[in-house]
């Protein structure tokens, strides 16, 4: 009889520890008698790294499933709402280059090409007349530009009218997950540090090279029949123990260094974004995200094309006069991610298995979709575990790969002149995969049979939004008729400007409503 | 729109509220706001739903008139011709507000709405004599009024309840009109009657306890007048 799995043992206390001990004792009722028991171990002397303020919407399902209440969260957590990213000044760097990657798909997806049509009008207008793809088919354009909520005091907890996702304070999140995993799903949480890794001792063939325990300064060795490696950069089980190597990908993606800074609102009643806003800059990109306290605001760059000081002095006029009194922390950024992720009776979640640069907020939703896959498919004893560490090893490196792709997407349509940005164009940076996709879409739009897996990260609208908001255009000329449905493609612009007028009328701001949050919370119902 | 002003006897020394006319405040209301101690007078005719404040998000008991924002199906002929009215109308032009603002301390004073029609000079009741004392007619409007305070404490304590024992639930209805009209409810909510039905012997003994098993059992049953509400519609339509 093959080992069950009876215990699994997080090394590693961030947010991507507690989100995967959460999930998995959720799961498995680990509050119960004679069900998965998970422990936590997490060193008292070793910080957080703390990336990532911006999530996918996916983390609402994440919290429903930990048992959380939404306006604990919010509260607890510095957090606000976030409906997309805006990208301003990637196509060519002028005062009015922005579009929107929304979180809502495209008005009429799915009914008829949208992208087509919206094509062959542009092609009718002067330059000044035309409207961006994603405020043609998007309600959600409109209500970030006027900093409205995604939702009303009335909406019950986790509810939409708009689609969203969070910005929060990845330092109070982790915290917060802390206290509601112990105080909830019953895991025991140990406070040691970690000094040795123990392989198993008997040469029983499907167990060899197992990880048997861990041994702590204080509490002796620590057994499990599987290890959640959450130990942030230093990969200390998977990387260190295993040697399981790093795969870079800095040749296409090459940012690799952030400068960090909070900015403090003037005051309480400043309005905050409801979307992320990234711009960009000679050698990268400054991210700009609103929590209910501060901004949290960054720019990251290659250190190949800028140097510290430059980098500084592009943050500095991005802050403006507050810059001078603000702390600035380096950040270095090492873009790839390791070979293999679960090894043996070792799977690793977070920074341990790998970080892109921050673009479209990857690291806490893979951290997400990881921790989900581990509890949903844990194996249920060693004879199985080999099975599912290759399906899990499949899917994790096409995500991994799908991601810098679309990471990539971002870059490799900009007119921006400088060398960075010149760079990044270079064919040979531009992933083989991407290239081929490229191809196809000189003559249609993205569509979901591009996309073939059903752990697909970014959906085709995704990647409209990005293709068409850079000014690509699709070449449909050798296809006139697919606009032949012309009118279901005008009734849904006009639909789209309906939805635009309703949710501009009824939604509150963003500060607005994170205020009634605070005095009365959202209901369940 | 309601202008209030603060009720004194130098001021409003010769104040005239024609009590008749309160009910035109409630022409054009589909909801109006109940206190549980009135829910058996308003299940007499009206559905009692529960519905969410448009500031606050949180949860309100409502007399349901109408299917339709400003649509009171018992306001016809310039009349309110139901037998009940509910107490936030009869309590019309008066309010109860805060003394201090800032303090939650519970010291209340009495305001009117200057644009309610209910107000003149020449008819209706005085509101104090000819020394300033309150009139009879006054001393009845502030009963009205404590009697809708302690309501809101009692809705909070009964809404406490049906959340924490998890007994509410959205209330789903489409209704198709005799001229096949059809529409669908939305925003509101009711009494989830299987977990009432599931809910266990502690919690039913904490309910009656505290008054309010009563209250919950008129929420389900009120929701019968629903079928005359439609009645209503229909006549309204001509069918």
């Amino acid at each position: 009889m093959s080992k069950l799995t009876k215990a699994v043992v997080v090394v590693g206390g961030g947010i991507a520890g507690w989100l995967t001990a959460g999930r998995l004792a959720a799961k498995h009722q680990s509050h119960k008698k004679n069900s998965v028991k998970v422990t936590l171990i997490e060193s008292a002397n070793i910080p957080t790294v703390g990336v990532g303020e911006g999530t996918w919407p996916t983390m609402r399902n994440t919290l429903k499933a930990l048992g959380i209440s939404e306006t604990d969260f919010i509260k607890e957590c510095d957090a606000s709402f976030k409906q997309g990213a805006k990208f301003a000044k990637w196509c060519n760097g002028k005062p009015d280059d922005f579009y929107y990657h929304p979180l809502v798909l495209p008005q009429g997806f799915g009914k008829t090409d949208m992208a087509a049509h919206w094509l062959a009008k542009q092609a009718l207008f002067d330059q000044e007349n035309r409207s961006s793809f994603s405020d043609e088919v998007c309600y959600q354009e409109a209500i970030c530009e006027k900093g409205l909520a995604p939702k009303t005091i009335r909406t019950p907890e986790f509810s939409d009218v708009a689609n969203y996702a969070y910005h929060l304070d990845s330092a109070k999140f982790a915290i917060f997950l802390q206290k509601h995993c112990l105080d909830k799903l019953g895991i025991t949480h140990i406070v040691d540090d970690v000094v040795s890794v123990n392989s198993v001792e008997n040469d029983n063939d499907s167990e060899k090279g197992d990880i048997h325990s861990v041994s702590t300064q204080n509490n002796g060795d620590i057994t499990g029949d599987l290890f959640v490696d959450c130990t942030g950069f230093s990969s200390l089980l998977l990387g260190k123990h295993y040697g399981i190597p790093f795969k870079s990908c800095s040749d296409v993606l090459f940012i690799d260094t952030a400068l960090a800074v909070q900015v403090p609102y003037d005051n309480d009643e400043t309005d905050i974004a409801s979307h992320t806003i990234s711009t960009g800059q000679e050698a990268g990109w400054i991210w700009d995200i609103g929590l209910q306290h501060r901004r949290g605001v960054g720019y990251v760059y290659s250190s190949k094309h800028s140097t510290e000081e430059e980098a500084r002095a592009v943050l500095a006029d991005y802050v403006g006069d507050k810059f001078s009194s603000l702390k600035v922390r380096k950040i270095p950024i090492v873009s790839g991610h390791r070979e293999k992720l679960w090894h043996k009776n070792c799977v690793a979640i977070g920074l341990s298995a790998g970080f892109l640069e921050p673009l479209e907020a990857s690291a806490l939703v893979m951290v997400e979709l990881a921790a989900q896959m581990v509890s949903e498919q844990l194996p249920q004893s060693r004879d199985v575990m080999d099975v599912v560490a290759k399906r899990f090893n499949e899917t994790a490196l096409y995500r991994w790969q799908k991601i810098i792709d679309f990471l990539k997407l971002h870059y490799i349509l900009s007119e921006r002149t400088e060398p960075f940005w010149v760079d990044n164009r270079e064919s040979a940076t531009i992933p083989q995969s991407l290239q081929e996709l490229m191809q196809l879409w000189q003559y249609r739009a993205p569509a979901d049979h591009d996309f073939t897996s059903n752990n697909e990260v970014f959906p085709a609208a995704s990647y409209q939004y990005v293709l068409y908001g850079m000014g690509f255009k699709s070449d449909y000329g050798h296809t006139p008729y697919v606009l032949d449905d012309i009118d279901i493609a005008e009734n849904q612009f006009k639909q789209n400007k309906k939805l635009i007028d309703t949710a501009l009328s009824s939604l509150p701001s963003n500060r607005e409503l994170i205020n009634k949050i605070k005095e009365f919370g959202f209901s369940r119902l | 729109m309601a202008n209030l002003m603060v009720v004194d006897n130098k001021n409003h020394l010769n104040l005239k509220v024609d009590s008749s006319k309160a009910e035109q405040h409630g022409a054009k209301l589909n909801l109006i706001p109940a206190v549980m101690s009135e829910f058996i007078n308003i299940a007499v005719q009206y559905p009692l739903v529960i519905t969410k404040h448009a500031e606050s998000g949180q949860f309100v008991f409502a007399a349901m008139l109408g299917f339709e924002m400003g649509e009171n199906l018992f306001w016809r002929d310039e009349q309110w011709q139901g037998l009940y009215l509910p107490l936030q109308i009869r309590r019309q032009p008066f309010f109860v507000s805060n003394a201090d603002k800032n303090s939650e301390k519970g010291d209340y004073v009495i305001c009117f709405d200057s644009e309610s029609p209910t107000i003149s000079q020449e008819n209706g009741q005085a509101l104090f004599d000819e020394n300033g004392n309150d009139s009879d007619y006054f001393q009845q409007a502030k009963s009205c009024l404590a009697q809708l305070l302690r309501g809101e404490a009692d809705n909070k304590h009964l809404l406490a309840h049906l959340e924490k024992m998890d007994l509410l639930q959205v209330m789903k209805m489409e209704i198709t009109f005799a001229n096949q009209q059809t529409t669908t409810l939305n925003g509101l909510y009711t009494i989830d009657q299987e977990k009432l039905a599931q809910l266990s012997a502690e919690n039913i003994a904490t309910l009656h306890r505290d008054g309010l098993l009563q209250a919950i059992y008129t929420l389900i049953t009120s929701l019968g007048q629903m079928h005359q509400l439609i009645d209503l519609k229909n006549k309204k339509l001509g069918c």
